[in-house]
């Protein structure tokens, strides 16, 4: 699959027909979704996993500060593996 | 969403956009406030001997707000470095 890097297809809007258009619509609609379930996993899985429940104090301490950071590093990490190895396992599959 | 992006769309795409993202961002909003309620009250509310919330079950249900939303804006920043980084790094040779 090639990439066409920079404008390729996406800045074209005004040569693109209607259903292309609507196609990019619901293609960036998609991703914007991905993109806010993803935040959305990252926050909930590192709180559960760093935060101190007793709240104690309503500020996070350096401890779970430096958890936190290290937690969306390591989960951003986890995202690309899971994402390479699924595009890996999918061109697989679609080889004959 | 990259801001130079939206920009360079034509007048009634950019509009478009900006109404689905602001959508987007109600519901996600709403979504985070029930989410949050059922965290904290699952935390630390736990008996029932009255109708209304002990002093110490309300502060216990502040302080975890508090920290919900504190953990929720470092997380929000990291985010968005980390998808900075990723934009810069060099697409993998095909």
């Amino acid at each position: 699959m090639t990439d066409q890097g920079g404008g390729g297809g996406q800045n074209n809007m005004q040569t693109m027909t209607p259903e292309q258009r609507e196609q990019a619509f619901a293609m960036a609609n998609q991703e914007m979704e991905y993109r806010v379930d993803l935040f959305n996993k990252l926050v909930h899985s590192c709180y559960e996993k760093c935060i101190d429940k007793r709240f104690k104090d309503g500020d996070l301490n350096v401890g779970e500060t430096a958890c936190v950071d290290r937690c969306s590093s390591k989960y951003w990490q986890s995202v690309g593996i899971v994402g390479q190895l699924l595009g890996a396992n999918q061109q697989q599959q679609q080889q004959p | 969403m990259d801001p130079q992006l939206l920009n360079s769309l034509p007048e009634e795409d950019k509009t478009k956009m900006v109404a689905m993202i602001e959508t987007m961002q109600t519901r996600d909003s709403l979504r985070m406030y029930n989410n949050l309620v059922e965290k904290c009250f699952s935390e630390c509310v736990n008996s029932f001997r009255r109708k209304s919330l002990e002093k110490d079950e309300e502060r216990c249900v502040s302080k975890c707000c508090e920290k919900f939303l504190k953990h929720s804006a470092r997380v929000s920043v990291r985010f968005a470095e980390l998808n900075a980084q990723t934009m810069e790094q060099p697409p993998p040779a095909a």
